[in-house]
């Protein structure tokens, strides 16, 4: 069973108290957290944190992810590598300067996101609206995928499997919810502020879960590295966007535990407000706290184990040749 | 290697290579904490040709602990490859004690012409498999479910 993930949303301090985490608000309040309990720690809020505190964060392997203004993400510290393996690394880079292995990894990536996009998608179809003929097309583009013979290609397949899929977003999403177009760099409106900040949160999940081995997360598979970002962390997390994001989304403002009054508008754009965020975290959380029956490893695994196992198989997939199963939605 | 060669010899490709994942599970703690608390004062650990780490009784002899007996086989190689190791590199004879603690059981070991065989085979094994490309193919054992590989394996 992998450890919870821990959020803190208040502004203040945090400290290392001998062996454990303090975290003293500015509202007064003090709280110890046991940092071998926490799986990887999240700031929100303005919080003042010294070499201290990271070194014990360090010892205990956890990985601290930092969000700022308005909690845009700003950026992850991670400890110092328990795995260390120039092996791995050796190969990850093989595969990565190799088109034809590139590929191959790049396309189990991509039909698995355009599978679990067209799973939502079947789920919701004759629910909340009829969503049959975009499910043809994610099915018709997930065949193209293997055809794919290069990283561009690659992409505009699943650049046009994207654009079938929010295009039905409208229909599932209650009203007043809209999506409209998918857009970010500020999100245009609300459904578009929740699917940026929980994408991010898949990002995070990703990212800590790539840090559990010696994976190196700049080398990215169908993104190049030369973008900002962990690029082997996008790679993962666009498999578990429509798992983990997308789903997620779709419940709270169905069951109506997300309004519109939960988000804020700022200078042309949309966010979600503190109380907001509070509550779609929480319902992520839940969700990586899920447990489904695998059928290759005969146990229950939770939701943020499946991103742990994706990656594991990844990386034996780059060490060893033998088939990576990227993860498609089975349950 | 010896015991990873006889518990699973895609385990021992996977160490070979230097593939590890997650050292922090319960069962490893376990084993770190029983061969830390256990006859403490009558034994010694020495470190030979930096790449041996060996326990020496008062006695004299060399000494395995385990948590349990269910893989007594693989710790008997191990031991077993200690005493051939210290007789062959070094032409020092010694016997060996294989130890559980949890289970107040103890054995001895010694080796003698057949066990110096089946220690040499085994080396002759390790090597077989280390020199492969790919990991040996996946096989189900009945200790699979404990193992610190299975995530790695199976998926």
């Amino acid at each position: 069973m992998p450890k919870p993930n821990h959020h803190i949303f208040a502004d203040g301090e945090l400290s290392r108290n001998e062996g454990t985490l303090r975290i003293d608000t500015l509202d007064g309040d003090t709280e110890y957290l046991p940092v071998e309990s926490v799986d990887s720690l999240y700031l929100h809020g303005q919080i003042d944190f010294n070499t201290r505190s990271l070194g014990l964060l360090n010892e205990h392997n956890v990985p601290l992810h930092v969000f700022g203004w308005k909690d845009y993400y700003r950026g992850s510290y991670l400890p110092k590598r328990g795995q260390v393996s120039g092996n791995t690394i050796v190969e990850q880079v093989r595969a990565y300067d190799n088109l034809e292995r590139r590929l191959q990894i790049g396309h189990k990536i991509i039909e698995a996101s355009i599978h679990n996009m067209r799973a939502n998608l079947r789920y919701y179809d004759g629910r909340r609206g009829n969503f049959s003929s975009a499910v043809n097309e994610l099915e018709e583009l997930k065949q193209t995928v293997a055809s794919t013979a290069s990283i561009d290609d690659l992409r505009a397949v699943e650049g046009n499997a994207r654009k079938a899929y929010y295009a039905c977003f409208d229909d599932i999403l209650r009203d007043p919810f809209t999506l409209q177009k998918r857009e970010y760099n500020p999100p245009s409106n609300e459904a578009n502020a929740a699917i940026s900040f929980l994408n991010s949160m898949v990002y995070t999940t990703s990212v800590s879960a790539i840090r559990k081995t010696a994976l190196d997360p700049t080398v990215g598979f169908v993104h190049e590295p030369g973008e900002r970002r962990f690029t082997l962390s996008l790679d993962i997390a666009d498999i578990f966007k429509p798992i983990l994001a997308d789903r997620v989304l779709f419940r709270l403002v169905n069951r109506q535990q997300l309004s519109i009054s939960d988000f804020e508008d700022e200078l042309k754009g949309s966010l979600l407000t503190e109380s907001g965020r509070m509550t779609v975290l929480e319902a992520y959380e839940k969700t990586l706290d899920e447990t489904i029956e695998h059928p290759r490893l005969n146990r229950k695994v939770s939701f943020k184990t499946l991103v742990q196992t994706d990656v594991y198989s990844l990386k034996k997939h780059v060490l060893t040749g033998e088939p990576y199963h990227a993860t498609e939605r089975w349950w | 290697m010896v015991q990873y060669y006889h518990v699973c010899r895609r385990e021992l490709w996977f160490m070979s290579r230097g593939i590890d994942i997650d050292r922090q599970t319960t069962n490893i703690q376990r084993g770190t904490h029983v061969d830390k608390t256990s006859y403490s004062d009558s034994r010694q650990s020495f470190m030979i040709g930096n790449r041996i780490q060996l326990d020496v009784l008062d006695s004299g002899d060399v000494m395995e602990v385990k948590v349990s007996s269910t893989l007594e086989t693989p710790a008997r190689m191990q031991l077993l490859f200690y005493l051939w190791f210290l007789q062959e590199i070094y032409g020092i004879e010694k016997d060996g004690v294989l130890a559980y603690p949890t289970e107040r059981k103890r054995e001895s070991v010694e080796l003698t012409s057949e066990t110096t065989e089946r220690v040499e085979s085994t080396v002759a094994g390790i090597l077989g498999v280390v020199s492969q490309d790919e990991p040996p193919q996946l096989e189900k054992k009945p200790y699979c479910e404990s193992c610190l590989y299975q995530d790695l394996c199976w998926m």
